[in-house]
């Protein structure tokens, strides 16, 4: 509990930071939406005469009706993604090896307990942290939607896109504790982390832009949901949650395994 | 009853050697001094002890069990005081105790202040805020708190003024009146003098000597440095007893063991700038077990 309790007190500016990001993302993401819709301007044709590739980058690349109000919030989904997975895997990271980057690793690890019960309350409190995170933007997707949308929220669509969101940060999580507990150092493990954030990200773009690379896809979790599919046809891929699932479980467990071996620096 | 015994005890870590083939035991109720240069392998023992690092081969049980197979049970009864402190930068002194308290059962927290009373420490001070003597005196509190039976002691007087290390000296003697076993590693061989029984010596990874501290200031060994105004004879001190001399310009070099009234004889008479007597160093002391294996 002590050891939870001082992981949380640690997390939480960074949270309360995290989450404020978030909440002004969708306040003004859905303001445009209004300009959107106010300028009468017809989208369908004005986004035609961008570059694929453009739209694609910016998540638009499929062809979405911004107009429905659906529609554009299921683009947020992709800046969800990578916000969510940054802060998912980050908090992994460090929160693994937190200790010998703070050079007080000796004090935690000579107390009687095991590296289990240091590491489990660790992750118990990354959990929490993405779930808090995950309600935050659930709320505030609920609510500015709703103010555009004459007061429907779509509490039900924008549920399941939170349930999907918050698989991908349990795999994130785990991603990041993974490398917390195999890499040297915290600055190595946030290091891994980013540049898996950004390979990620670049193969789900070159998967939409090139049909030839969609085999590709399976080694992206950002294209293991789609938000057009959680927001318009109201649908979670099971096989995909299944998949991240089984995934997240197996990178917890190295997490322990590889952490139980380690040579503690001071 | 051995406290601690450990036997072969070798890490490597990859290619490079941390310590090989390490093997004394510390029997219940000493003060086991552990003495050798920095990076001979003193703290690499002791964070196996604690089984912070595995070791690449052999094996070191404490109270009779294996410290890595009953490694969270053994630390219930271990203070230990690492040599590097650091803490929770942006706690309270107070905060971290308590911390390092709500890891033990049946700590007494009245023990919080009283140490913190004999140590001379402010405990509403934040960490970062604390000198590098202060941190030091966090961890020794940390590390008596919860009366153990085996204190583990890495480099504990870095940083603490004459007075505080006499304090700190008295507490480690009063725990240890009590029953407490101690394990004190440094590289100052005058205070491990000061209270330890036994030591045990390590250079480059290895045992070199297990002694008594009685049998080792029997060869009390003392360093001379003579500058003379004019030339040096070196035949003058063609004596027994005189090792390691050496000749720069005017200056002269050399260490000593016996009675030191036979230097100042040698002395009439002669035109002196300067005329030190220290301690030698612990590497020139390692040099004279060096000399005597060879």
């Amino acid at each position: 509990m002590n050891i939870f309790k001082k992981e949380m007190k640690a997390n939480i500016t960074s949270l309360i930071i995290w989450c404020c990001a978030q909440v002004f993302i969708i306040y003004a993401g859905m303001m445009k939406y209004q300009g959107f819709i106010d300028s009468h301007v017809d989208m369908s044709k004005l986004m035609a005469g961008f570059p694929k590739e453009i739209m694609v980058i910016f998540g638009v690349g499929s062809s979405i009706d911004l107009t429905n109000v659906a529609g554009f919030y299921s683009v947020f989904f992709l800046y969800f993604m990578l916000l969510a997975a940054v802060h998912a895997i980050m908090f992994g990271a460090v929160a693994v090896s937190r200790e010998e980057r703070d050079h007080c690793a000796d004090f935690l690890y000579a107390k009687p307990i095991r590296r289990f019960q240091v590491i489990m309350p660790k992750l118990i409190a990354g959990v929490i942290s993405i779930l808090i995170f995950n309600m935050v933007t659930f709320g505030a997707s609920v609510f500015f939607i709703s103010l555009h949308n004459n007061g429907d929220g779509m509490f039900n669509q924008v549920s399941l896109t939170m349930l999907a969101l918050f698989i991908l940060q349990l795999f994130f999580l785990a991603l990041g504790a993974m490398f917390g507990a195999v890499f040297k150092n915290t600055k190595l493990a946030t290091s891994v982390s980013g540049a898996f954030i950004l390979g990620f990200f670049l193969i789900s773009v070159a998967v939409d832009l090139y049909d030839k690379l969609t085999f590709l896809k399976i080694f992206t979790p950002f294209k293991y949901f789609e938000g057009s599919t959680l927001m318009l046809d109201n649908q979670l891929s099971f096989t995909s949650a299944v998949i991240l699932l089984i995934v997240s479980v197996i990178f917890f467990a190295l997490t322990f395994f590889a952490f139980n071996r380690r040579d503690l620096k001071t | 009853m051995n406290v601690i015994e450990i036997n072969q005890l070798t890490k490597y870590y990859g290619k490079h050697r941390g310590i090989e083939n390490v093997t004394f035991s510390v029997e219940e109720g000493e003060i086991f001094g552990f003495i050798g240069p920095n990076g001979a392998g003193k703290s690499t023992t002791i964070r196996a002890l604690l089984s912070l690092i595995h070791p690449t081969s052999g094996s070191a049980t404490i109270f009779g069990k294996d410290c890595i197979k009953y490694g969270s049970e053994l630390r219930r009864d271990i203070g230990y005081l690492p040599s590097e402190v650091f803490y929770y930068e942006h706690m309270k002194v107070l905060e971290v105790l308590k911390y390092s308290a709500s890891f033990y059962d049946d700590v007494d927290y009245t023990r919080i202040q009283t140490l913190a009373d004999v140590m001379d420490l402010d405990l509403t001070k934040r960490i970062d805020d604390l000198s590098y003597g202060n941190k030091k005196k966090v961890g020794i509190i940390q590390g008596l708190l919860h009366e153990p039976k085996l204190i583990i002691l890495d480099e504990p007087t870095g940083g603490l003024d004459p007075l505080m290390q006499q304090n700190f000296f008295d507490l480690i003697r009063t725990e240890n009146k009590k029953g407490a076993t101690v394990l004190f590693s440094s590289h100052i061989l005058s205070e491990v003098q000061k209270l330890c029984g036994r030591v045990a010596i390590i250079k480059d990874g290895t045992i070199v000597k297990i002694e008594n501290i009685r049998d080792m200031q029997k060869h009390n060994y003392k360093k001379f440095t003579l500058e003379y105004k004019g030339v040096i004879d070196v035949h003058h001190f063609n004596l027994d007893g005189i090792t390691n001399l050496t000749l720069e310009e005017n200056t002269l070099h050399f260490l000593f063991k016996g009675d030191i009234n036979r230097i100042i004889e040698r002395l009439q008479g002669q035109a002196l700038l300067n005329f030190l007597v220290e301690e030698p160093s612990l590497e020139e002391i390692f040099m004279h077990y060096y000399q005597k294996e060879d």
